[in-house]
This record gives structure tokens, C-alpha cells and sequence, in this order.
């Protein structure tokens, strides 16, 4: 599925939502795009829509930050998501060190920038999601 | 009977050790060629394999630098956090351990704190209360510190770090990883002549993400004219980022200034090291009187020196941790590390 958005708002309104119907089940998302694609604004807006309450800010240097949100389902009522940017690493040994099967194989949500180093390591059930910047500066989100 | 500290660094890429007696700095080591040379082995990259393969030789050598025997030790401190959870479990286990073995107590850090307290590990130091702007690849932060272990965090990035805007303009413009030295370097060599915006974010927060954007498109729409534009402009195009990313913290380290009537004004991590950020706070220093800091660059970058000054204090303070702590990857200033 195909969806062209300008700003914030139609991020929140209706690329989010969108996005949680299309996925269903899968919680493990692969974020494509180039730089300033959009990528950590995207989880910023996913975020709001969880209520996290924390700033979210780029997780490329530190490689992956932790959130929760108020989950009545989950234990002792928090949800978790993990952050997760793969930029500035070099190779799969390099994604192994930093415990990147233990993200891939909880029942967290983890949102994954540059996810393409690990393709190897990609669950079955991913979520992938391609972000481009268009002619006229407005982005459009690939999903499948 | 001097105190004399073990410190321990790993929240990130370096594994480091320092030890310190009464609160001076004996040896401040980096996992580097150094550190292996003695054991044959190269230096593995990035996180937790490298520090488990890195803590032991680093830690021999700071004790063999510092001339001291573990057995002298008077406590052990280590990073509990903020940072990346593989990594930091290495040396919260590694103190863990070691102050077992030696019957010793423990001292937790807070990676961001130590930053601030990087200015007493040398002197000139800042009198309280002052004003920090800590700046490296994942921070961006102006903390408001009213004594050695009281401070607050004022404002911060809500998106990407300044270090990163440098690392990802590099990007763009197709060089090296870490790029802030070579645009450093780069804009000596040219004019701030071309204008990127100056984002409009309230109150003491910073963003750097629009900046990112604004250079990406400025670049696009100059290929299309020009392809060879990068090439023939490149240093222009780092002197005129750099100038933008160094008024942004600047201006709001000015506004931070008068909100808080403080003048005492400090910079720390290793965004710190940048040339014009360091010539731009000097000036500003001269032009509004205030007294400003900058550490040698040796304390500005992550290392365990700024974790034994800050555990120092904690010495002083008595405040030790049992044998129950464990690492905390999110850990904000002036909260618990819970």
C-alpha cells in the first residue's frame, strides 16, 4: 500500500493509523529511506500515538532507545518499544554484539532504522516500510 | 590516608579506566592499540564483545600508568548509565565483581553528569552556580548544575544530537564517518556564505532534524543547476553547517543565560572539541563578561576520568551502591536511576 503525506497532522490522522491496521500482528518494522527521509519522525509520531510520555530523539548514535507506554494487557501495566537505528554500524558481527536478536525475538515493538545490514536476521513476519522524498518535498510511504 | 578510585567507562564505543587519588587524575586510559599491544590482539569496533575483550588490559594499564595496586584500591566506580544496556552490563559486572573480590565499595555514575563534572578534573573550575551545554553525537543538552552532585537539565534536542548533524551533513556531502573533525577541519579553509535557517523551537530545546532536511534540499536543488556543486563548494558548504550548528547553541546558550542570570558558562562532550564552537563561546565570553569553560579534550570525549571525578564526590558524600545495582540504559540527570 501507497500513501503520499505533507506534515504532522497527516502523519498522526492517517499514515499512523493506517500503518497499525496494515501491520496486525507484526511488531518487528523495517524503516527504509534515505537520510531525512522522515524515518525518526515517523516513530515520533507512533510514539505520540502510544502516548509515550518521554522526547524521542534519534537513536543513530546510541544505537537503540527504549520507550514504554501504558498497556493494561502487559505486565505490571508498561508496554515497551525499542528504537532502534543501525547507521553507524559496519557489519552483521557488529549487530549480533549489540543484542540485536534479543530485539528482534521479544514481544516488544521495535522500529528499526536502516535495517538493511541484518536482512539475514529479519523474523518471517516483518513489517516493511519504505519512506521516499518527493519533488515537491512532501513524503510518501510505501507498506506491505 | 588519600582515597584512591578505580574508574570505569563503558556506555558506548570506549572502554576506559582511570584512576584518581583525592580526586587528581592519575591516568586516564582509552581502549586503544595501546592497551593490546601487551596482549597481541587488535581492537575489536563497536559494543559489548570489544569491552569484554577490552576492560581487562585497559583496566592493567590505568593501574600501571597510575603506578597503584589494585590491592590499594579504596572503591570502585563504574558508568550504571545512560547508554546501550550490552555494553554497559560489562562494566557494571566487571566493578561488580572486582569490588567483591577486594572487598571494596561501589560507586554508580551517571554518564551525562560526569560530563559536567569533566571541568573539575583540571583547573580552571566553574564556581557554582554555572551553566553547561553538553554536546556530542547523542546529546544535546544545557544543564543547570547548583552544586557538584545538584544539577538540572534546562533544555535538550528533541530530535538529533548536534554531533549527529555534523555525521549526517558529512553524509550528504559524502565524507568519512565521524565527520565533525573533517568539516572542522574543512571550514577553516572557507566562508559561511551560504544560509540555512535557524530552526524556531521554544524555551532552551534544540532540534537539528529541520537543519538536516534544509541542507538536503539546498544540496539537491544546487546539483540540479550545477553537479559538480559539492566538489567545487565543499568547504563553503561546512564552514556555512558549521556556522549554523554553532550559533544554534550558542544563541540558546545566551537566552539560558538570561533566564538564569548565570554567567559562569561551561561546554563538555565531544562536539566540545570543535573549533568554532570553542572560539565562538570564547568571544561570547568577552562580549557579555562571562567566564567561560572548555575541558582539555582528553575529558571532553567519553571517558572513566570524568567518572572517577564525579565519583569522587560521591566518595566524599558517602554515597555508595550494594551489590543489588544494575545497569539503567535510560537515565535522565536529577532522576533515579531506576
Amino acid at each position: 500500500m501507497e500513501l503520499i503525506f505533507r506534515d504532522l497532522v497527516d502523519l498522526d490522522r492517517t499514515v499512523v493509523p493506517a500503518l497499525l491496521r496494515a501491520a496486525g500482528a507484526r511488531r518487528k518494522w523495517m524503516l527504509s529511506g534515505d537520510i531525512g527521509a522522515g524515518k525518526t519522525t515517523l516513530v515520533q509520531a507512533l510514539c505520540r500515538h502510544f502516548g509515550v510520555q518521554d522526547y524521542v530523539t534519534s537513536p543513530t548514535f546510541s544505537l537503540v532507545n527504549a520507550y514504554s507506554y501504558p498497556d493494561a494487557e502487559a505486565k505490571e501495566g508498561q508496554a515497551l518499544i525499542h528504537h532502534l537505528d543501525l547507521y553507524r554500524l559496519k557489519n552483521l558481527d557488529e549487530a549480533i554484539d549489540i543484542g540485536i536478536e534479543e530485539y528482534l525475538g521479544d514481544p516488544w515493538f521495535c522500529w528499526m532504522e536502516w535495517p538493511e545490514l541484518i536482512t539475514p536476521l529479519w523474523p518471517e513476519e516483518v513489517f516493511k516500510i519504505n519512506l521516499e522524498i518527493l519533488e515537491d518535498s512532501s513524503r510518501k510511504i510505501l507498506f506491505l | 590516608m588519600s582515597t584512591l578510585l578505580l574508574a570505569i567507562e563503558s556506555s558506548c564505543d570506549d572502554t576506559s579506566a582511570a584512576v584518581l587519588r583525592d580526586g587528581v587524575v592519575l591516568s586516564n586510559c582509552v581502549a586503544n592499540q595501546d592497551a593490546h599491544r601487551a596482549y597481541g590482539g587488535v581492537v575489536p569496533e563497536v559494543a559489548s564483545r570489544a569491552h569484554q575483550v577490552n576492560i581487562v588490559p585497559v583496566v592493567d594499564l590505568a593501574l600501571q600508568k597510575a603506578g597503584v595496586d589494585k590491592s590499594d584500591l579504596s572503591a570502585i566506580a563504574f558508568t550504571r548509565g545512560p547508554g546501550l544496556m550490552g555494553s554497559l552490563i560489562v562494566g557494571v559486572s566487571f566493578a561488580k565483581s572486582l569490588a567483591l573480590s577486594l572487598d571494596i565499595p561501589m560507586i554508580e555514575v551517571n554518564h551525562m553528569q560526569a560530563h559536567v563534572l569533566a571541568h573539575f578534573a583540571e583547573p580552571p573550575h566553574p564556581t557554582f552556580p554555572f551553566l553547561c551545554l553538553t554536546v556530542s553525537g547523542g546529546h544535546t543538552q544545557i544543564v543547570r548544575v547548583t552544586a557538584p552532585l545538584e544539577m538540572e537539565i534546562i533544555g535538550h534536542t528533541r530530535d538529533d544530537a548536534a554531533g549527529e548533524a555534523f555525521d549526517k551533513t558529512g553524509k550528504i556531502l559524502g565524507l568519512d564517518y565521524p565527520a565533525g573533525p573533517i568539516i572542522d577541519r574543512l571550514a577553516r579553509e572557507g566562508t559561511a556564505r551560504f544560509s540555512f535557517p535557524e530552526p524556531n523551537i521554544p524555551d532552551l530545546d534544540f532540534s537539528f532534524s529541520g537543519l538536516k532536511t534544509s541542507i538536503l534540499y539546498f544540496l539537491k536543488k544546487k546539483r540540479k543547476e550545477n553537479p559538480q556543486f559539492i566538489e567545487e563548494n565543499l568547504t563553503d558548504i561546512c564552514a556555512s553547517v558549521q556556522d549554523r550548528i554553532v550559533s544554534i547553541l550558542l544563541n540558546k546558550l545566551v537566552l539560558a543565560v538570561e533566564r538564569t542570570g548565570i554567567t559562569e558558562v561551561a561546554i563538555a562532550g565531544g562536539v566540545s572539541a570543535n573549533s568554532a564552537l570553542r572560539a565562538g563561546l570564547q568571544q561570547l565570553g568577552k562580549e557579555k563578561a562571562w567566564r567561560t569553560f572548555i575541558p582539555a579534550f582528553q575529558f571532553c570525549t567519553d571517558n572513566a576520568g570524568m567518572i572517577g571525578v564525579t565519583a569522587h564526590f560521591k566518595y566524599l558524600a558517602q554515597e555508595f551502591v550494594s551489590q543489588e545495582v544494575s545497569a539503567v540504559p535510560r537515565w535522565k540527570i536529577g532522576s533515579e536511576g531506576a
